[in-house]
Order: C-alpha cells, then structure tokens, then sequence
C-alpha cells in the first residue's frame, strides 16, 4: 500500500519528518518498508515567464530567451526547444538545480552566448501525461494556467510529497486505506483524525428505484450489496489534486468517475464499481452464483466460460461483471455514459480467491476482496463517492440508495480483564492507560476495577478475543517496555533428539576422515532417477510426485541420494579440484504411509568421493569404520547395483538387514553425469546402521603375557575372496589366535597363473600364561589344514 | 721392570691412548686391549705367581685401583664420546622447519549445520527439548490446527508445494508444535529444527528448500517478557553479551500479540553498517504469544495456560554471520566455498 504524506494529512496533522513517521509507524505494527519523495529529488526548479526570444547568432536551432523566474532581474537562458517563444510560463532550471536522477544544472556558454539555467521538458522532470494532460510528446512542458514566475513547479505538479510504501499485515486489511493508514498515524502520534465530507444533495426527481431493480441471490457469497445511481454524468479529466494523489498511489488517471473509484478505494479500502445504467439490459442487477457453461467478456476483452459457482453480477439477461474482480466489457464507462451506478459491496472472500485463481485475473480489487473487505463500513465509501461526484460536478447524485444487508454484523464486544491483559504482556499496563490506548484506536473501552469493556471500531475486522485487545494495548504502549524474565517454574533438563545426536556422531568421525558435508534439495527428476538405470519394479523408481513442482527436475521426493552425490561429486571435478569427499545425511521419501506420519520418511547418509587418494578400499573401509565405531555386527560382500561397478560393489549388511550400498561407480552413469574418472559412492539406511548398532562393552584387561607372532603364507586361486580364508584361520586358531591380519598380496612371475600368494600374520596369546612352542605349532599345523582342506590352499614356506 | 713400573705403564700407555680415541668402538677396543680377559692389566694379575708373595697383596691393591682409575676415566670419555655424537646427530638432523606443505585434509560440516548445533545447545541448556517431525506433512498439522483455515490468504503467503488436496510439504516447522500441543499435556518446552518447502523461484535469497528452528512454551503464567527473556539469552548467547533485542509488532496467524525480532546488528554491533542498512538492527525472528485459539483447538485449557513461540530462520542467521551473499552456495556443495568454514 502506497500512501502520500500530503494524504494522510488531509486527515490528520502528523508531523512533516517522514523519518520520525516511518520509526514510529514501524514501532507500533505498521511496517513502512521505504519512504520515496515523488520529486525525484528536484530541486530548485521554478516556474518563468519567457520574456524575449531570439535565435542564436551562430545556430540555426538555438534561442537566447530572457526568463522572469521570480527574481530580481531576469535571466539569460539560451534553449533549443522548438515550442519556445515569448511569453510562455515554463519549468525552468535555475543555476545549481538538481533534476530527477541527480543531473546539475551549471552556469554555461552554448556557441559563444551564456546560459543561466534551462527550460525543461516533461521528460527532463520525470512529470507523466496523467498528471499534467497537456504534457506533449517533446519540447517543453509549457504551463496552461497562470502561476506567479518563481513558484517551485513541484507545487503545480502536486509532487511536493513523500510517499510511505507499507508493507499491511495480513489481519489489517482496513490499512490498506489512506484512512486507516491516517487512523493508525493519528493514534500513534496522539492527535485527532478527521474523516472528510460524506454528503451529498440528492437532486430532485426519479430516485433510485426508479432506474435499476437490485436482487441479491447469493447472500452467503455478498453479505452486503449497496449502491447509487448518478445521472447526467459529464466524464472528463479529473483536477490535478486527484490525479496528484492517484499519482503518489501508483495509479494511472483515466477520467473523473474512474479516477472517483480507485480514489475512493485508494481512501476508504473499498473497491468500487461504476456500471453504464444504460447499458445494463433490463435496468436489472442480480448477484448470483454462476451456472456451469455461462460466458463472459471481462474489461480485458477475455471471454471466460465459467464453470459455475463463481459470484456474478447480472443484468436483466446475463452476466455484465464478475463480483469483486473484474467489470464486464458490456457496462463499461465511457465518454458517452449519461447514467451510471456506482457499487460497493461486501463479497465473501475465499469465493473471490478461488475464482481470481481460477480464471488467471488478479487485480487491484479482488486482492482487497481476497485480504476481506469490511461489510460495515460499505456505505461509507458509496457516500464518499457520490460526494466526490459533486464536488467535481460530474454529475447529479439521485435521491435514494440500495443498502441489501440482511444481517447486519453487530458490533463485537470483549470483556477483557486488565490484570490478564498484563500477565500474558508481562508488562504492568494501568487500566487507565489500557482504555485510553484502546479509545485512541477508536475503540469503546470502559473501565470499572479490573474489568475492561471494550468494543471494536466497526473498520476493524481482527478483534475478536481478548489476546486481540491485548495487543493492541501492548503495541501502543510500546514492545520496547517488554522486560527481560526468566520463565518461572521448575527447572529442567533440556535434550537434543536422539536422531541428532547420533548423526553428529558420525558426521564428526566423516570430518575427520576428510569428508565435507553438502545440502541438496530433498526433490529431484526423473531424468536424475532414471540415471540410475535401476530396473524396472525397482521400489526407489516409485517415486512421490509433488502435485505443483517449480519444474520437472524437482517434481519428485528423493528415493534415493545417490543422484545428486554424482551430481555434486562432478561439479567439483570440472570446477578444478583435485579430489572431492563428500557427504550428504538426507531424507528418503517413499510412498507407504509412515508410523503416525503421511508417508514413511527414512534417514539416509550418502558418500561419494572420488579424484587424486580415492579407491574402491578407501571409501568401503570409511563405511566399514562407520560400522566398527558405532559396534555394528556386519557381513560385506560382493552385490552389484544397476549404477555401480558390477566387480566393484558391495553391500554390507547385519542379520540379514541391508545397511549400505556401496562401490565404484559405473563408468556409464559417470560419463552421464560428466565425471572424467573414477568416482565411488555408498549410501547408507541409518535406521538400520543403528538397528545393528551395539554400545560398547566393559573394557578388557590390558594382557600380562608376551604374544607370539607366527606368519603364514598361502598360495590361492586368484580370484579366492579372502574374507572366508581370513575368518577360517580366525576359527581354526580358536580362542588362543588373538588377531589376523593380512600384510601382503602378490601376483607375478614367481607363482604359476592364476594364482596369488597372500601372507598373513597371526598372533597368538593365552591370558594366564606363556604359550609353549609345541602349541603353537598344534594350532599353525590346524590352520594349515584348514585352508588346505577348504580353500586348495599351497603353504609357501 | 719392576711390576709397579708396568702398571704405571700400563696405565700412562692407556690413558695417552684414551685422549686420542674419538669414536665410541675405538673406546670399547682399548677398554679390552687394557681391561679385557686378555687385556695387558688383567694379564699382570694373571702374572701374579711371579711377584713375591708377601708383595702380593699389594700389587693386587695397585691393579685394582689403577682398573678401577682406568674404568672411570674410560667411562667419562664414553659419555663424552656419546654426548659428542649426540650432538653431532642432532646438528645432522635439522631441518627446515619452515617448508611449505600441504595440511592433512580434514572435512568440514556445512555451515547451516554448525550454526544449527549452536543455537540447539543453548535451547538445550535453557532446558528445551529438540522434537522432530515429518517433512511431508498433513495439511491438518501445518494449516488448520494453526489457525489457518482453508483459502485463508496466509496460505497464498507461504506458496505450498502439495502431494494432494490434504498432504504438504510442510512450509514450516510450525506442524510438529501441533503435533506436541495434540499429544501432550503442559509444561511443554521444546525446540523444532528442520526442513521446510516453499514454492519459491530460486535466487539469491530465495531456496524452495530450507532450514527453520521453531520454539514453544506452554505453562502457567507464561508472559511475553518470558518470550523476551529467552530470545535475549539465546541472542546474548550465540552473537555475544552485548547483543540486545527489539520487539516490533507484527502479526502471525498462530500467536497474539505477535513480534517481529531484531538483533543488534552483529557486524556493527549497532552502529549502523551496510549489513543492517544503517539501522544498527537485523530482523531475524517472529515470535508470540501462542493464540488461545490454536491452544483450543490442540486441546489446551487457554485459560490455564498461555505460551509463546518463534520461529527463526536457520539460512538467514546463517548467511548474516558469515556475510554468505547468495543462498545458492549453500546448496550447491562446491567444495571451495565448504572448506573456508571451521
């Protein structure tokens, strides 16, 4: 909502420092978001009087005029306008002036002869045709009327002003007014607020009955449907006072009876409709629901077939507006309308949502009507009209008036208690004080001990409850005489979610390994789905569709995090660096409905990493790490996926439960996403990684005994997976072979093809006592046999 | 020779030798040429037979404290030989203590999430608990139980992205204070963090993803200055003692009287800069007192309790403190802008 200072003081006299009002409006409720002088910043340009014009010695285009500017002596000023000529009033430019946009004017000499100043056009002053018609398309802008030389021109163009943009809250749609914006002021500053004329002198004659029968159908739909009938109509331009002020507002001036509605909207926050009486077949207006199929040409031109149910306003033989939103092209006002009616009514405001939404319209009007325009104070703006229209003589208001407002609203009343209107501020408000606030804001208040009877300003549509009250004595007594109070009652134990807490866990142990940690967007597209080249029936393909994505990109909840790791992975890469460890905790959406939730939300964590350092071991074993932290039991072994390596993937799971997913990823799908090499990526299920996961035991004593380290190396088919051997050495050593580890694999010309000789080291340990020799060797001879028995397995001395 | 002249022999021979040893196995070599089994002190004791027996005794007191001399001194040179060459290693080894190299990488969490620890420990040390909730949420918990009615216009306000008629991708993290309001009896005192939607066109300052934190109180006599009190401490707590906060009146369909809340700006620290615009303020929170209406409808006697809540933007505080000019760069996951934060 746009409001011109000068406007707001038509009604009430704040003060002239736009700062002080923009601090003290935004400190009560009011959020002036900017405050703009609609000069442009002009300075010291005034009216002159050309007293003399002459062309310039040395051009065939230029003028030495003498300008009266109000001055004691009239100055020389050289122009090359082509309308320049004695005697015109035009906007002159004095010697360090400043123009719209910053420009200065200097003294200066054009072909040999000084200028001392400029005459100026239209465009030079940022002046628009709606608010000085005669305004031509070049030249300069010379002044129809007779002003006194040296008036600043801001004052002839009404531009002396400021303009406060406000940002109205959603429960004030009564300050989407120039009167409710100046009701607020005049609170806030304590001082009287005038609302102008609203009479008008009904001429003699046929009254209203007499040119148009109203019917209202709908109620629901329009609580309240007032109108007049104006006769003898003149449509022209409007004075410059009201295009000035249309101007500040942001609206175009078309001619006085439109110029009278937007202004009176502009003023009272109520949009008007002004219909051609003539051209209303039947002399007939119905409000009603629309049927299914009917038509209608709006002022736009648009023809929209309507689908039934949205408010309409009908002549004698069909529709000629849609309710609140838009007239019909059939009653428009024009240069010839003799006869018109002006209608201002209240319509239900979520049937003007959906119908604006429905037909694509949004206009001035149905976004009041949508915000809710106040059924009580109707009549208020139909008078205020049909006073402008006399005040402008642009017509002659007939006697009588249509008021259809079966039930009426009554005034809302609250009993409020003073002592709980403190409590829930914290603030000790006096009850004395509390009722004048609330007066100021032009409510009834009544005070008797601690009772406070109050009753709501018919503008007001937000008070309803004492918590309503309660604000508005809070915000005029000012948010800043809140204290600073600890709440009272026990103390208590705050604690962070479970959830969190672990993933800090793990994502502590990430960082630590060098990993980063990224945000995605929790949607994405088909395109990044079907990257996967998963197969068909594959459960992550069923992905949630948002009914109204911002694009086909984002239109599906994620299944699975892995498209946007590669995505990330490869923005990295072709930016330039050198290696990238990434990981991502995210929430993967699938269509079963969840425990108490609409749809089952599971938490996932996703790893990617590839460049200089990354291989297949380096990101399986900082999954492995994950699991061997956090104590979870797990089984890996070989599982390709449609997007991973298909000999270097993985899976990893505890009871038979998938925990992670992992592996290099498939040299397709990174060329897809334009990864030049290797890139690996694990994602893990974290409701099932803490399913698995165990708390860690009592610690064990630290051994007394000395260990005894023995090495054995096996001679295996190459392709022989080393988990099992491992694990079979760790059963045959039994409870004495404290620890296996692998510390070489080696493939060459020593050995026959086909084969690789592994060595590990074994270290054997009793707790009580030193291990003899001759056990030792027992138990190598037992795990000697073992592997030969289960895996073919040469010992190599 | 009379035997006492050899030992003397012996010993001057051997105590030349030791000035001219300069390694430790030159040392060792002539402790054994001297003292060793074979060495030519032990050899006069060996030799003892020849020497008069009633001068036996003797002799063998001056072999002993010429070994016991000679042990002594052998021993000092060892450890001066060894100091010598400890020295000499520790010259050996120095190195260039200021070459250049890369640091070990270690990763870094994202911004968002630093900043949201943070602000949920001082919540937790104020005795809040963290409750989660859905991020697909129904339109019941995320609209209507907060006083936002079907076709309201607040709804046009937050865009929605939708499953159906009655599921949302919940546009704050208002809907999981539903749920607790629904589902359990005050003193409720929790925090909300998590991801909301928005229908938004991506910008600068826009994101249809992002992060907010929502706080609720509901007890007995709870006032708005509580609400005060507890925004200041975690303002104080998280930007720094002098950190103040401004309350401004504003309007939320789920509390009454409503607030908008400024910080002191913590780039000025409320001087004024181009941070705040010149104000010395930053807006960062909405807060209130919960409406009795949405404690009505979540089953609360509003006229037992009251309570208030906020909610705080989770980029927007984050983008202030680290001066983060686009909101892309926090979804986009270049590694270059990740790895300035510590």
């Amino acid at each position: 909502m746009k409001a011109s200072i000068n406007w707001l003081r038509e009604y009430t006299d704040i003060p002239r420092d736009s700062a002080r009002v923009q601090r003290e409006l935004i400190l009560t409720g009011t959020a002036v978001e900017s405050v703009e002088r609609l000069d442009g910043g002009m300075e010291n340009v005034v009216v002159g009087r050309v007293l003399s014009c002459r062309d310039h010695e040395n051009s065939d285009h230029l003028h030495v005029c003498t300008v009266d500017v109000g001055g004691e002596a009239p100055l020389q000023i050289v122009c090359g306008a082509p309308n320049v000529r004695e005697g015109i009033l035009v906007p002159t430019a004095l010697v360090g002036a400043r123009l719209p946009g910053g420009t200065e004017i200097r003294a200066g000499k054009l072909r040999g002869v000084e200028s001392f100043g400029m005459l100026c056009s239209a465009t030079e002053l940022n002046i628009p045709q709606e608010l000085y018609p005669s305004v031509g398309p070049a030249g300069l802008l010379i002044l129809n009327e007779d002003y006194a030389p040296g008036t600043d021109v801001r004052e002839v163009f009404g531009i002396m002003d400021e303009v406060l943009d406000v940002e109205v809250l959603a429960n004030r749609p009564d300050c989407l007014s120039v009167w409710g914006l100046a009701r607020e002021a005049a609170a806030v500053f304590g001082l009287p607020f005038r609302l102008p004329a609203l009479d008008c002198h009904e001429a003699e004659g046929q009254r209203l009955e007499d040119y148009v029968k109203i019917t209202v159908r709908d109620e629901d739909l329009c609580p309240r449907y007032a109108a007049r009938v104006v006769r003898n109509v003149t449509v022209g331009p409007s004075p410059l006072w009201l295009r000035a002020y249309l101007h500040a507002a942001g609206m175009r001036s078309i001619n006085n009876i439109v110029d009278i509605t937007n202004f009176v909207m502009l003023e009272t926050g109520h949009p008007m409709h002004a219909f051609d009486l003539d051209r209303v077949r039947g002399r007939e207006i119905i409000v009603r629901r629309a049927e299914a199929g009917e038509k209608l040409t709006t002022l736009d031109k648009k023809e929209h077939v309507l689908s039934g149910g949205e408010l309409l306003i009908c002549d004698g033989e069909g529709p000629t507006g849609l309710a609140g939103i838009m007239g019909g092209l059939e009653s428009e006002i024009e240069e010839s309308t003799g006869t018109l009616l002006f209608e201002c009514a209240a319509f239900d405001r979520s049937s003007i949502r959906l119908t604006a939404r429905a037909l694509g319209i949004r206009t001035e009007s149905s976004g009041r009507f949508e915000r809710g325009v106040n059924p009580r104070t109707v009549m208020q703006a139909l008078d205020r009209a049909c006073h402008l229209v006399e005040a402008l003589q642009a017509g002659e208001v007939t006697g009588g008036c249509a008021d259809l407002y079966p039930n009426p609203l009554a005034p809302v009343q609250i009993e409020a208690s003073v002592r709980r209107i403190a409590d829930r501020c914290g603030v000790d408000i006096p009850g004395e004080e509390m009722a004048g606030i609330l007066r100021r804001l032009h409510f009834e208040a009544e005070l008797s001990g601690d009772e406070l009877r109050v009753t709501a300003p018919d503008f007001r549509q937000d008070i309803d409850q004492e918590a309503d009250v309660c604000e508005e004595v809070l915000r005029m007594a000012g948010y800043d005489r809140i204290p600073v109070t600890l709440m009272r009652g026990e103390a208590r134990q705050g604690f962070d979610s479970e959830r969190r807490l672990r993933q800090k866990a793990l994502g502590g142990l990430l960082n630590a390994l060098g990993y980063d940690e990224i945000y995605n967007y929790s949607f994405f597209g088909r395109k990044q789905l079907e990257s996967l080249r998963l197969a068909d029936g594959d459960e992550r393909l069923d992905a949630l569709r948002i009914r109204n994505p911002l694009g086909e990109d984002t239109a599906l909840m994620r299944t699975t995090l892995v498209p946007d790791m590669l995505k990330t992975l490869a923005l990295n890469m072709t930016r330039g660096s050198e290696q990238a460890l990434l990981y991502e905790f995210g929430t993967v959406f699938s269509k079963q409905s969840g425990e108490n939730t609409p749809y089952d939300e599971q938490p996932w964590l996703c790893l990617g990493r590839c460049g200089q350092g990354s291989d297949f071991y380096s990101l399986r074993d900082t999954v492995l790490l994950l699991c061997e932290r956090q104590g979870v039991k797990y089984s890996i072994g070989a599982k390709a996926e449609p997007y991973l390596h298909p000999g270097r993937s993985a899976a990893v799971t505890a009871g038979g439960r998938l925990i992670a997913r992992l592996g290099e990823v498939h040299p397709a799908v990174a060329a897809d996403y334009g990864l030049d090499g290797r890139a690996y990526v694990a994602e893990i299920d974290l409701d099932a990684f803490w399913a698995a996961a165990t708390p860690m035991p009592a610690v064990k004593e630290l051994p007394r005994m000395p260990a005894v380290n023995r090495d054995i190396a096996l001679v295996l088919d190459a392709n022989q997976e080393l988990l099992p051997v491992m694990e079979a050495i760790r059963r045959a050593g039994g409870a004495l072979l404290e620890d296996v580890r692998l510390f070489d694999v080696y493939r060459g010309s020593q050995l026959p093809g086909g084969k690789k000789s592994c060595a590990f080291s074994l270290s054997f340990r009793a707790a009580d006592r030193s291990l003899e020799e001759k056990e030792i060797t027992a138990l190598m001879d037992k795990v000697q046999r073992s592997v030969k028995a289960q895996f073919g397995a040469e010992i190599r001395a | 020779m009379d035997i006492q002249e050899q030992i003397a022999g012996i010993r001057e021979a051997c105590l030349r030798e030791l000035d001219k040893v300069s390694a430790l196995q030159d040392l060792e070599q002539l402790r054994v040429t001297v003292l060793g089994k074979k060495g030519s002190l032990t050899g006069l004791l060996r030799s003892m037979g020849q020497v008069a027996p009633e001068l036996r005794p003797k002799v063998g007191q001056w072999i002993n404290q010429t070994r016991e001399a000679l042990e002594s001194r052998l021993e000092e040179r060892a450890a001066a030989l060894k100091a010598q060459a400890l020295e000499k290693r520790l010259q050996d080894e120095a190195i260039d203590v200021t070459e250049p190299r890369p640091l070990p990488r270690v990763g870094v969490q994202h911004p968002n999430s630093s900043v949201l620890d943070q602000v949920i420990d001082c919540f937790v040390g104020l005795g809040f608990e963290v409750v989660e909730g859905p991020q697909i949420e129904l339109d019941h918990f995320n609209f209507e139980l907060l006083n936002i009615p079907k076709n309201h216009p607040a709804r046009d306000a937050q865009d929605t992205f939708y499953i159906d008629d009655n599921t949302v991708l919940r546009t704050h993290t208002s809907p999981v204070q539903a749920r607790v309001m629904t589902t359990r009896k005050p003193p409720i005192r929790i925090v909300c963090p998590g991801r909301v939607f928005r229908a938004d066109e991506v910008d600068a300052t826009h994101s249809p993803v992002f992060h907010q934190i929502e706080g609720l109180v509901i007890d007995e006599h709870i006032t708005m200055a509580d609400l005060r009190g507890t925004l200041d401490a975690f303002a104080k707590r998280l930007y720094g003692k002098d950190i103040a906060t401004r309350f401004r009146p504003s309007f939320f369909p789920f509390t009454e009287p409503s607030a908008e809340v400024d910080l002191t700006c913590f780039n000025c620290r409320g001087k004024g800069c181009r941070v705040c615009k010149g104000t010395g303020w930053i807006e960062v929170l909405g807060s209130g007192m919960v409406n009795p209406k949405v404690l009505e409808m979540c089953g609360i006697d509003p006229s037992k309790y009251s309570g208030f809540a906020f909610g705080i933007g989770l980029e927007r505080i984050t983008m202030l403190r680290y001066g983060i000019p686009d909101m892309r760069l926090m979804y986009e996951g270049d590694e270059r802008f990740l790895r300035q934060f510590r």
